[in-house]
């Protein structure tokens, strides 16, 4: 099929991209513009390692279209950090050991951090419900929670 | 895993999406939220040759909602719009409840209410509460258009009576008479995606002057090979006082009404078990 000339914003910058439709944003952000801290696993929708945000909410990028994207604002992990400092999430992960083999970590933060932008305060339970669909086969999720948990006081 | 290739379309109107419809024929889907149908294409379940994307048409993201007539949810109203709609939230609390229950916060922003009413998964959430209120779906193909009860939809496993040539474009759902109130009860497996094993919808509307049960609707998810309604399950409730023998005798029933493909033993008695409790949880909600 014919490439497509596409504009992606993605952290902040914009991106012109000749692209096939069938192209997923995941493919898009890992193989052209050498973001690989979105991963593949599943790679239909189970699992949440493809995890970004779109205008702030988290979908799932491997069963997100590039060319569907345009004209959104798209985050990977790679934008939350600012000027050299970790986002205060990041920063609990490492602080906690919510990170072990690492491959869940970007959905997981990402999707963290739309749960605390929409409620900043959330319970114990609402964090679980929000983080249903990352699955992690390391950490047996209380370190993460614990992590999430901590960014949500402000804890540094 | 890859998406195999297709030819992408971008159309701006519904028009345009009917006139590839029909010149495609059979070989073209409609995308709207993707996380059924490139789940499939991936797997090679199905190939289309065309995608026709409904994101670059205005207006079918609303809700629009009416004291008198109801709720009209537009082809991409996704889950995640439902759970947070005030008035959903207020008048419609069993299906923002439920739409809230379904696939992952991921999956709720991207998918759809016709998207997943259009999967025609026999064990999809959204299709129990929307049963029981007795929800339309206007259809419109190049020639013309239909409205037809949700119940004549599915017509089996993962198949509507849809035409190819056809899209959904609206989901109708009346407003539920005075008090009405709602329940959906399910059990799931134990997995991130969490697919219903058994679900039971009931909506009462319930007499205040002598507390007699005016309307029953009973709908279950995932005990046949379509959504259905419990229909005897409903006469057994209707014009009597809902006591506690009333309630095991249609619960019993309801029972009896139902199909499981597979685990019969465990869908069939937690069937029983569903509907009695989402009979007293309705009743809990009148009072």
């Amino acid at each position: 099929m014919k490439k497509q000339l596409i504009e992606l914003r993605v952290n902040g910058e914009s991106f012109e991209l000749a692209v096939e439709p069938q192209k997923t944003l995941l493919e898009v952000v890992r193989e052209d513009l050498g973001l690989t801290g979105a991963k593949e696993a599943c790679g239909t929708g189970e699992c949440g390692a493809c995890t970004v945000l779109i205008d702030g909410k988290p979908i799932l990028s491997c069963l997100t279209l590039a060319i569907e994207a345009q004209g959104k604002e798209i985050t990977t992990i790679e934008g939350l950090a600012k000027a050299g400092e970790l986002h205060p999430l990041q920063k609990a992960f490492i602080r906690y050991g919510a990170i072990q083999c690492g491959y869940c970590t970007s959905g997981m933060i990402l999707n963290a951090k739309s749960i605390l932008d929409e409620n900043p305060k959330p319970s114990r339970d609402e964090i679980l419900k929000g983080l249903e669909g990352n699955l992690c086969r390391c950490t047996g999720y209380n370190k993460i929670l614990e992590a999430v948990m901590a960014a949500s006081t402000g804890e540094d | 895993m890859r998406i195999p290739r297709f030819e992408y379309f971008r159309p701006s109107s519904i028009d345009e999406v009917c006139s590839l419809l029909y010149k495609y024929r059979g070989e073209a889907k409609v995308l709207a939220g993707g996380t059924d149908l490139f789940v499939k294409m991936k797997k090679k379940e199905i190939l289309p040759k065309v995608v026709i994307s409904l994101n670059g048409i205005q207006k079918l993201d609303r809700i629009e909602c009416d004291e008198k007539d109801g709720l009209k949810i537009g082809p991409l109203v996704t889950h995640d719009a439902i759970v947070n709609h005030p008035f959903v939230r207020e008048k419609f609390d069993f299906l923002s409840e439920t739409c809230f229950k379904i696939g992952t916060r991921q999956v709720r922003n991207m998918g759809t209410l016709v998207g997943n009413l259009c999967n025609a998964s026999p064990s999809s959430d959204a299709s129990a509460p929307l049963l029981v209120l007795e929800t339309k779906l206007k259809l419109v193909h190049l020639y013309g258009e239909r409205t037809i009860p949700l119940q004549e939809f599915f017509i089996g496993p993962f198949q509507t009576v849809l035409d190819p040539q056809e899209i959904v474009v609206e989901v109708q759902i009346p407003k539920p008479a005075p008090h009405t109130a709602g329940s959906y009860q399910y059990l799931h497996k134990a997995s991130s995606v969490g697919e219903t094993l058994v679900g039971a919808a009931v909506l009462l509307t319930i007499d205040p002057r002598n507390s007699t049960c005016q309307e029953a609707r009973i709908g279950l998810s995932s005990v046949a090979s379509t959504p259905i309604r419990a229909k005897a399950a409903e006469r057994t409730l209707k014009g009597k006082r809902l006591e506690e023998k009333i309630i095991r005798e249609a619960a019993q029933v309801a029972m009896d009404e139902t199909q499981p493909r597979s685990r019969s033993l465990y869908r069939r008695e937690m069937t029983r078990v569903l509907v009695e409790r989402a009979i007293l949880r309705a009743m809990e909600k009148i009072r």
